[in-house]
């Protein structure tokens, strides 16, 4: 390492060390200065720092030479500089002015196991709560729409609906042509083993239909459009923007929120569909490819296994999860605070939330259906 | 006093079109220099240009005994106080004007922090060190800006509106902080502005810029220039009139 412009030099007891500082002092050898000058006052109580030879000094050199000296002084101890002359004198006056208040980090919290615990389940039911109350205005916000449909902002629905729907048509159709097919090839092994080849189909096709097609549909509708939602409008609420919607006399529910939830109710079961039929191909691709199968063949037992009631109940699954994408992304989004780091917290929480309701619903469904016998 | 920024014949715009062209202007050390003009002139694009943010159409901006400037490998030759502050959110204020000495020096932990200290003092914020920019008033974060600007004591200060969405007391302590830094620390400091009370009071030399002219169209020490210019433009300017429509 290069030796400093600077140079330091000590003499005398630790109850009146001389320090002398010479040449030009800057913050670029402000480690090299902080180091030695603390060397030089080790141990020593009081202190005088002579800086007549000093040709230059900066803002930080300046700085770190103050901070030495509050050090001393809390310690019990004294440190002066003498002599100084010109802009050094005025820098140092100048910083040594300021100097009052502490340099210290406040210490981080103690937390324990159980307090975390307890902050989770706390954060939990207030978004919980949140969202709940956020689908009571919804629901009477609809009320409102349907009754008065000129208060809706329909101007940008038909743009949500290209961004939501056709924009992201070509990833629901591979990801759920992938999905059938990787149900299939797992499916066809296991149940070639067993001479069962003619019942792919009704795996595939009722995995796919009533499961597996609107969860992952939802999921990429989730990752996409949700997160889209959610990171928009935590953007609007901390520019303020949604303030000055309400300032002018617009409902942030009806002119934002409305739309998108109606654009993805309208676009998800499409999708859904959509998903559900390359599923169900990409189960035939498997059929045909790994069990030697005629098309006509799988496409004929994915008839007789697949009932308009099993699409149906696909169907209404993926409007109920259009419902919770839409609500739970735009309410994440508008409880948005801070800046920047708040409308990425946002998002993932928009995310995180939607998939464990996404989930939770599908739970739901599936159980009620088992007991109504659908 | 020497020349710090030497710009010649300098075009500005978007797109190949030009907002501005053939500015030339010396900046010299220790100076307040103030770019002045209405709303759309193109203030903001030549600050950026100046900063190494934006290419230039046409000209050079030519920093005397400093370095090129936004160069990623070097310390940064000059600090940037933004319109909006652009502090970072997540991070306290402490933390945001610890982050270039963390980058840039080799300073221990506690050295870093020490001078980060001293850079909030000075303008006043160290009781606020660990408040969040959003827990402190937009005066607050101004200030923030100007000491996370001034860490690693540049010899230019770059300032892009400081007192815009201030109020005149505020305004007036901020205009009192950019002149003890040049007073006090030396600093050369090019403001981009419109505030008439801050021209006048800190500024040393300005150069008035207008759009329909599309480049500069008086330049000198603004109390000068507001009190003997006899061009209408600069007139209205600093009489805050509204220009006659031929104008």
């Amino acid at each position: 390492m290069p030796s400093p412009a600077f140079t330091l030099s000590s003499s005398g007891p630790g109850d009146c060390r001389r320090v002398q500082l010479a040449g030009p002092i800057t913050l670029a050898e402000g480690a090299e200065l902080w180091r030695q000058v603390r060397t030089a006052l080790a141990g020593a109580t009081s202190a005088e720092v002579n800086m007549a030879q000093v040709t230059r000094l900066d803002g930080g050199a300046a700085a770190l030479l103050t901070a030495v000296a509050t050090e001393m002084m809390r310690s019990g101890g004294g440190l002066q500089f003498v002599d100084a002359r010109g802009d050094v004198a005025r820098l140092l006056a100048l910083y040594d002015s300021a100097r009052t208040g502490s340099c210290e980090l406040p210490e981080p919290k103690a937390t324990t196991v159980l307090a975390d615990v307890g902050d989770f389940a706390e954060r939990a039911w207030r978004t919980t709560q949140a969202i709940l109350a956020f689908l009571g205005d919804l629901v009477v916000g609809t009320i409102q729409a349907v009754r008065r449909p000129r208060t809706v902002h329909f101007g940008e629905l038909g743009v949500l609906l290209e961004r939501a729907g056709a924009d992201g048509l070509p990833i629901v159709m591979l990801i759920n042509f992938l999905v059938g097919a990787i149900l299939g090839l797992q499916g066809a092994i296991q149940l070639h083993r067993f001479g069962g080849d003619q019942f792919l189909a009704n795996l595939v096709g009722l995995s796919v239909i009533r499961e597996l097609g609107p969860l992952m549909t939802a999921i990429l509708v989730t990752g996409r459009s949700g997160a889209a939602y959610a990171a928009e409008l935590g953007t609007m609420t901390v520019n303020e923007e949604i303030d000055a919607l309400r300032t002018l006399g617009q409902d942030p529910q009806r002119f934002l929120v409305f739309p998108r939830v109606l654009a993805l109710v309208l676009v998800v079961p499409v999708l859904t569909l959509v998903g559900d039929f390359v599923g169900s191909l990409g189960g035939l691709a498997i059929a045909v490819s790994y069990l030697d199968q005629p098309v006509v063949v799988y496409l004929q037992s994915l008839q007789q296994a697949v009932s308009l009631l099993d699409i149906g109940t696909g169907l209404l699954k993926s409007v109920l999860f259009a419902v919770a994408i839409g609500l739970i992304a735009c309410q994440r989004g508008l409880a948005t605070r801070g800046g920047a780091d708040g409308v990425g917290r946002a998002t993932t929480s928009a995310v995180v939330v939607v998939l464990f309701a996404l989930v939770a619903l599908d739970a739901v469904f599936t159980w009620v259906f088992s007991l109504l016998g659908w | 006093m020497a020349k710090v920024l030497e710009v010649r014949d300098l075009a500005v715009g978007y797109g190949g079109e030009p907002l501005l062209e053939e500015i030339s202007f010396d900046v010299l050390r220790g100076e307040v220099f103030a770019i002045l003009g209405g709303s759309g002139c193109g203030k903001s694009t030549l600050l950026r240009t100046l900063i190494g943010l934006q290419e230039p159409i046409a000209g050079r901006v030519h920093f005397r005994g400093i370095g090129p400037p936004a160069k990623a490998m070097t310390p940064p030759q000059f600090g940037v106080l933004f319109q909006s502050s652009a502090l970072f959110g997540s991070r306290t204020l402490l933390q945001n004007v610890l982050l270039p000495l963390q980058k840039w020096t080799r300073l221990p932990a506690a050295a870093a922090l020490a001078v980060a200290m001293a850079r909030l003092r000075l303008v006043g914020l160290d009781r606020f060190a660990h408040h969040l920019p959003s827990a402190v008033s937009g005066g607050m974060r101004k200030r923030a800006g100007i000491a996370r600007a001034l860490a690693l004591d540049p010899p230019v200060l770059f300032f892009d509106e400081p007192s815009a969405g201030l109020d005149p007391v505020t305004a007036a302590e901020l205009d009192e902080l950019i002149l003890t830094l040049a007073r006090d620390l030396g600093v050369t400091i090019v403001l981009v502005t419109h505030e008439l009370p801050s021209i006048l009071q800190v500024a040393d030399q300005c150069i008035m810029l207008d759009g329909a002219a599309v480049g500069i169209i008086a330049r000198g020490a603004p109390r000068e220039l507001s009190e003997r210019s006899t061009d209408p433009r600069v007139q209205a300017f600093f009489r805050r009139q509204v220009l006659p429509r031929n104008l």
